[in-house]
């Protein structure tokens, strides 16, 4: 695992010691290889002329939240994306269980359940019809018994589980969709956004089940934009802007990374134009 | 196979919960039914006007035959039908039996005048046609189609699933594969249950089933994939729609009318009127100019007459019978005009119809269905050769043995023996078949 002392808290952070951290960074990417199950390596993607990602390296391992935190259009759905492999990296390495995603793409998907931003489901199909439809796309079949497990495990009002999801809030969508995650069984999950737009009542239940689940060994990687959110759940935090890395927070040993000092950083960051 | 069979299960499933692509199959069936059932309907119609007008027709030369002697005046009274009747497949692409006639009543008058007498009927009546089966599946089902298929894509990225069903499906066939083909199927049904039905009322070969279901499953499979290609192209569904909506417009509309147009620009053709009045003048004027103009004109084309043309009296039915054929003679050349015309038409609309997927394949179940042009060439070149017929019969008579034995009017040529002793060669009709 990772080491347990926070790094890089300056703000503002003078390019110098941005570059240092990158150092820490991959010294600490390198310590935890061997248990890492998303490996990042220097990933460049552009889109034409426009860089997305630059020489973008971290890691993720099993058991650990990592949460990469950026104002919009730093790069932080480009690498859900490149990690899911809609996106072709124009240099460097993603591997996802040792593998590389873009010659092992099924392999990688079947390991990963992907959260988007704004979970839609099919709004004419309840929320059980949903889940069993995309558990037979997975070619996955889980009894109703399972099924009703996993609704509660994600709190899903019961009386909602039977009824059109088109009467959902966005919470019940995302407990949804993140009960689908959990029935997929799968080791990984890709968050994209997860917090944005649920009440606080919401986002405090969906940090405890993530935190649930990276206690039972599932590797989670989560893009945000919510400092405060990403210091609740998550072991590490990277600061993404313009594709790049420019610091990574590691939370002490039972304990929760600052949220002031991620603050700083990242409105620092913010109001460099990010 | 059950991976096969679960995922489209699951797909079938999926589809019936989404009810206005319910309804849209719904409509699908309803209207290819209808066309079939007013194609059954309209071949009916026209094989019981053929019975009725055939059995009248034999009933009226018999009471013809007891009331007139004279070689001419049975030549003169006794009509003869002749028809074009429809195949096993009519039904399906009733084609152009509504512009061209199926049916005529001749006698031994000149032939021009008689074949081209319903041209001069109001051809706007005709132009609007009838709602058919290959109406339905080449004009009407592209925009299914296209309906059924535009947002397959464009739908799951705007709503936001997209992502997420890509990387939950086990396979690219689990999901879209899966979704193509229950679609594909079920629109395949809805079309072609009716037709399957509509030919097995008709009596439709096997074979031919087999083919128009081949030629549908390509036609269909065709725009299925331009959907899907386009589909995947851009992430707007009513932009991807506008833009195959717009394809589907240009291939079933425009261009065979801007076609249609080009050809009757570049392809010059004689009215049948004037072929009309031009036989029916030469056949008038005969009755003022010296008899021996007319029986040199006739003996000029007919030389094995040659002994038989002097004349005894002031009318002889020879000399009608003559000049009716001169007359013919005359306005040959307008004739052939005619039919060069239509079948340059025929050729050009089918370098046309490359251009147009939809009109390709209306000509191809027309072709099959024997309910086009070339049909319609075949019909009137069979009673050209059936009027050659009675020519050969009536005229030794006429010329020579004077009043028909009744053994002699029993072998009176009919149209249906003419027909069955034809050969069926394409080149008969001047038109190459592919």
């Amino acid at each position: 695992m990772t080491t347990s002392t926070a790094i890089n808290q300056r703000s503002p952070i003078e390019p110098q010691r941005v570059e240092q951290t990158r150092n820490k960074a991959s010294n600490t990417t390198q310590a935890t290889k061997n248990e890492a199950v998303i490996e990042v390596d220097s990933l460049n993607f552009s889109i034409k002329n426009n860089i997305i990602l630059k020489n973008l390296s971290f890691s993720v391992a099993a058991g650990e939240v990592y949460a990469l935190l950026g104002g919009n259009g730093a790069g932080k759905s480009s690498t859900l994306k490149t990690l899911l492999g809609f996106n072709k990296p124009n240099k460097g390495s993603v591997k996802v269980v040792g593998k590389e995603v873009s010659k092992a793409l099924d392999f990688v998907r079947g390991k990963t359940a992907y959260l988007p931003e704004s979970a839609t489901l099919y709004p004419h199909l309840t929320a059980r019809e949903n889940v069993e439809y995309f558990l037979s796309l997975a070619d996955i079949k889980k009894s109703d018994e399972q099924i009703n497990a996993a609704f509660n495990r994600v709190a899903l009002q019961q009386d909602a589980w039977d009824r059109n999801m088109q009467t959902y809030s966005k919470g019940m969508r995302q407990k949804t969709a993140i009960a689908l995650a959990i029935l997929r069984e799968a080791p990984i999950f890709l968050l994209d956004e997860p917090t944005s737009g649920l009440d606080p009542v919401a986002i405090d239940e969906f940090n405890q089940l993530v935190r649930e689940l990276a206690l039972t060994g599932a590797t989670i990687l989560m893009v945000t934009h919510d400092v405060y959110g990403a210091c609740q759940v998550a072991n590490r935090i990277g600061l993404l802007k313009n594709g790049e890395l420019v610091g990574e927070f590691n939370a002490p040993e039972n304990g929760r990374i600052n949220t002031e000092q991620v603050h700083a950083a990242f409105g620092d960051y913010k109001s460099r134009g990010n | 196979m059950s991976y096969l069979f679960l995922h489209l299960k699951r797909e079938f499933g999926f589809l019936l919960r989404q009810k206005y692509l319910v309804v849209l199959l719904l409509c699908t069936f309803a209207v290819s039914a209808f066309a079939v059932i007013s194609g059954l309907s309209e071949v009916s119609q026209q094989r019981e006007t053929i019975e009725r007008l055939k059995s009248a027709d034999l009933t009226e030369r018999l009471n013809v035959q007891t009331q007139q002697t004279d070689a001419g005046m049975l030549a003169y009274y006794t009509f003869h039908l002749t028809y074009s009747a429809p195949s096993n497949l009519a039904f399906a692409a009733l084609g152009e039996r509504d512009i061209y006639p199926w049916k005529h009543r001749v006698n031994l008058l000149a032939l021009e005048g008689q074949i081209y007498e319903s041209d001069a009927q109001n051809p706007e009546l005709a132009q609007a046609g009838k709602i058919d089966f290959a109406f339905v599946l080449s004009a009407l089902a592209p925009l299914i189609v296209i309906l059924l298929f535009h947002d397959l894509f464009a739908n799951e990225r705007t709503s936001g699933r997209y992502d997420l069903l890509v990387t939950t499906s086990s396979s690219y066939f689990a999901l879209w594969g899966a979704r193509i083909l229950v679609r594909f199927i079920l629109l395949l049904v809805c079309l072609m249950l009716p037709f399957y039905g509509g030919a097995y009322v008709a009596g439709s070969s096997i074979y031919d089933v087999l083919l128009i279901t081949t030629m549908c499953v390509a036609y269909l499979v065709f725009w299925a994939a331009l959907c899907i290609w386009m589909g995947k192209q851009a992430s707007s569904a009513p932009r991807v729609a506008s833009a195959l909506i717009g394809i589907w417009v240009l291939v079933a509309f425009i261009i065979p009318i801007l076609g249609d147009l080009a050809i009757n620009k570049i392809v010059h053709s004689p009215k049948g009127g004037e072929i009309v009045l031009t036989q029916r003048e030469a056949v008038n004027d005969a009755w003022d100019l010296p008899k021996q103009i007319t029986m040199d004109a006739f003996v000029a084309s007919n030389p094995q007459w040659k002994d038989h043309v002097d004349m005894q009296s002031e009318f002889e039915w020879k000399w009608y019978y003559a000049f009716q054929q001169v007359g013919d003679e005359k306005a040959a050349e307008l004739s052939h005009a005619y039919r060069d015309a239509a079948r340059k038409k025929y050729q050009l609309a089918g370098m046309v119809s490359w251009f147009s997927p939809a009109l390709l394949l209306q000509r191809s179940l027309t072709r099959k269905a024997k309910t086009d042009a070339i049909a319609a060439f075949r019909y009137e070149h069979q009673i050209r050769g059936f009027h050659k017929c009675l020519r050969e019969f009536y005229y030794p008579w006429l010329f020579i043995k004077g009043e028909p034995t009744k053994a002699a009017l029993n072998n009176m040529p009919s149209f249906s023996k003419t027909i069955l002793n034809e050969k069926d060669e394409p080149e008969v009709i001047g038109v190459q078949l592919k």
